[in-house]
């Protein structure tokens, strides 16, 4: 006899469909909403048939599935994520700009403490191969901070470790054999 | 329940090809595929492991796919295999059948209480 659904239960199959779909980022678009849907309708027919505690309980762990959609999807050899690039990109650029922003500031505050009516162009070479030159212009007391951006250096390093937490350098090999034919592989 | 549990190895290394057998006699929904498998005694057998089997299969060329809508909620996804599938099935079962007739022979050997010494 089949279950009728509350809203409660819908609710509770939403939130393995959507924490699945969050782990199947590295998919593409169109291939990640397919599963998520036939995710969603298998779920919404077994809770029907079984009770829906039963049927989250027969569907396992959403790492597990979503490892073995991305298993399914680039074949089980060591793969790239952009989801790990991507979180690392803008952890970092959050972290890195707070910084770069404290820096900065605290060489005006130094110059502005050392003496409270300064007027003149202050220049600071930045933190060293991080960060690009800080200009600090005081007029009476009141100062104007430009520059201090990530430096070139700093950018690359960035780029060179998104590249490294993503291993970003397997992706040409996984769009080459998702490109190929199976047989071919 | 069945009364011996299947190993779950021993399982997924053919489960592809049950997969494809009953896809082949009747095309199916996930989780009507799931009841079939249980229906067969394989009850162990989780959504979790047949779901992403039926995506490789789909990738792989050997299932197609077609969306049937459903009076119960949204459209349900059938597979049904493609040629390939069906060359597929051929010949995983041939290879099947071949295994499992030198292990049951093997298998099927009485077995003496020690194992006699080598020459």
């Amino acid at each position: 006899m089949a279950n009728t659904l509350t809203w409660i239960d819908r609710l509770r199959i939403e939130r393995v469909v959507w924490t699945l779909d969050q782990r199947l980022y590295d998919i593409p678009h169109g291939a990640r909403i397919a599963h998520r849907r036939e995710v969603r309708q298998n779920l919404l027919s077994a809770a029907q048939e079984v009770g829906t505690t039963a049927a989250l309980r027969n569907i396992g762990s959403t790492a597990q599935l979503a490892a073995a959609y991305l298993a399914a999807e680039f074949g089980d050899r060591p793969r790239h994520s952009w989801t790990a690039a991507g979180l690392w990109a803008a952890t970092s650029m959050l972290v890195v700009t707070a910084v770069l922003a404290d820096a900065a500031k605290g060489f005006a505050t130094g110059i502005s403490a050392a003496n409270p009516h300064t007027t003149g162009t202050y220049h600071w070479g930045g933190l060293s191969l991080l960060q690009g030159g800080v200009t600090v212009k005081a007029l009476g007391g009141h100062t104007t901070v430009s520059g201090g951006g990530l430096s070139v250096a700093g950018w690359a390093l960035w780029i060179v470790i998104a590249v490294i937490v993503g291993r970003l350098w397997r992706a040409p090999g996984t769009w080459r054999r998702r490109a190929q034919p199976i047989a071919a592989r | 329940m069945a009364d011996h549990p299947h190993d779950p190895q021993l399982l997924k290394g053919v489960l592809s090809l049950l997969l494809l057998a009953l896809l082949a006699q009747r095309e199916s929904y996930g989780y009507e595929i799931v009841r079939r498998l249980h229906a067969t005694g394989l009850d162990g057998v989780l959504e979790g492991t047949v779901y992403p089997a039926l995506s490789r299969l789909e990738r792989e060329g050997c299932l197609t796919t077609r969306l049937v809508a459903s009076t119960s909620g949204p459209a349900r996804k059938y597979y049904r295999p493609t040629a390939a599938g069906y060359a597929a099935l051929a010949a995983g079962t041939d290879s099947w059948m071949t295994l499992a007739e030198i292990v049951n022979s093997e298998l099927s050997q009485p077995i003496p209480d020690e194992p006699s010494k080598g020459a």
